[in-house]
């Protein structure tokens, strides 16, 4: 940073990269979906850039950079609503028709709880929307978004490990 | 190259050297509140230090003290709020201590004079000067604060609007005739603390960046 204040912009973008990929990791074990991270890490960027005159020369710079992009992933939570995890019904509905493809789906969703097991059924195998499924088993439409975003989580999860 | 990397060459691009005179915008709303509250005062109320012939410099020494002391150390506290990632725990308690100090001058007032006059004659006027002043002053703080980055809104708002009552109170405090630590808490320790809870609650709103 040091380098880059004596207008060196090379120097300004090996720090901006480097800033990056530590706020990308601070933020990976709070924000749950890739596109909502990029989405902070970029206004955390930016902040970075248009308040840097607020970082003394001499001080370090990680607290100055972590307590920036604390401050935005706060205010991002609080645009978008109280809740840290992100309810995106077309990502959860739109699973590509060969991603389970050949795999044992039922041995697989013996896996899960059974409430996220039942959910997934509902919607992804029956085909029933999320609301008609919320109806179906006496839910809330949260509560039932909630068991399939979190079922689907999941599944991902166990199919990784298993390809791994 | 995908949208992150692209904003990275962007910012890369316009360099690191910050923009000049950062420390100016956020001197200047400061000092330009100062001004005008003191001036809005000065044309509108006649006769300044009244009784100072007759019961000396303390009373005003006194008011001054305690409001000046607000109105030097809450931009100290005010330009650490703006940097982040600064410890501010320190700097925001200290502004506690004009008030430590009225309470025990209030207590050693009261044991001693048991038959203080109070409210006084002009209390009106001087809820009045506080109510017009403050939010004038904070408003100028709030300004002050846009030009840095504050991470803890609240703070910075419970801050400025320490910072408003202050400056409101050290523009108003030469017209006051009043005297007595009982008067100085309730009407002018009180409103400073009103203005600093109102700060404390509109700072999310005010200060978001």
């Amino acid at each position: 940073m040091a380098a880059s204040r004596e207008g060196d912009r090379k120097a300004y973008r090996q720090f901006l990269a480097e800033a990056s990929v530590r706020i990308r990791s601070m933020l990976a074990r709070k924000v749950g979906a890739y596109s909502e991270l990029e989405d902070v890490l970029q206004e955390c960027l930016i902040a970075l850039h248009t308040k840097r005159h607020t970082l003394d020369p001499g001080r370090p710079v990680g607290p100055w950079m972590y307590a920036i992009a604390n401050y935005k992933l706060i205010d991002h939570w609080r645009k978008r609503g109280r809740s840290p995890l992100v309810l995106d019904d077309d990502a959860d509905m739109d699973v590509a028709a060969d991603t389970f493809a050949g795999m044992d789906v039922e041995g697989l969703l013996g896996a899960l709880p059974e409430a996220q097991a039942e959910a997934i059924r509902l919607t992804h195998i029956e085909g029933l929307t999320n609301r008609e499924a919320s109806d179906r088993i006496g839910i809330g439409h949260s509560a039932m978004k909630l068991r399939v975003h979190r079922g689907m989580l999941r599944l991902k999860e166990i199919v990784d490990e298993q390809e791994r | 190259m995908n949208k992150t990397d692209s904003i990275l060459d962007e910012l890369a691009s316009q360099g690191a050297l910050p923009a000049a005179g950062h420390s100016l915008r956020f001197i200047t709303p400061l000092l330009v509140a100062l001004v005008v509250c003191a001036g809005a005062t000065i044309a509108v109320l006649d006769d300044a230090f009244p009784g100072i012939a007759t019961t000396g410099a303390g009373p005003i020494l006194t008011k001054w003290g305690f409001s000046l002391a607000l109105v030097l150390m809450a931009p100290i506290a005010l330009w650490a709020l703006g940097r982040p990632g600064r410890r501010t725990n320190l700097s925001v308690a200290i502004l506690s201590v004009p008030f430590v100090l009225v309470l025990g001058l209030l207590a050693m007032d009261l044991s001693i004079n048991s038959q203080t006059s109070f409210p006084g004659e002009t209390w009106q006027r001087c809820l009045t000067a506080m109510a017009l002043l403050s939010p004038l002053a904070f408003g100028g703080a709030i300004i002050a604060m846009r030009a840095l980055a504050p991470t803890n809104l609240r703070r910075a708002g419970l801050v400025a609007g320490l910072f408003g009552g202050g400056v409101a109170m050290t523009a108003y405090a030469p017209f006051c005739p009043e005297r007595g630590m009982l008067y100085m808490a309730v009407f002018y320790c009180l409103p400073i603390l009103i203005m600093a809870g109102i700060g404390w609650l509109a700072g999310p709103k005010l200060l978001r960046w």
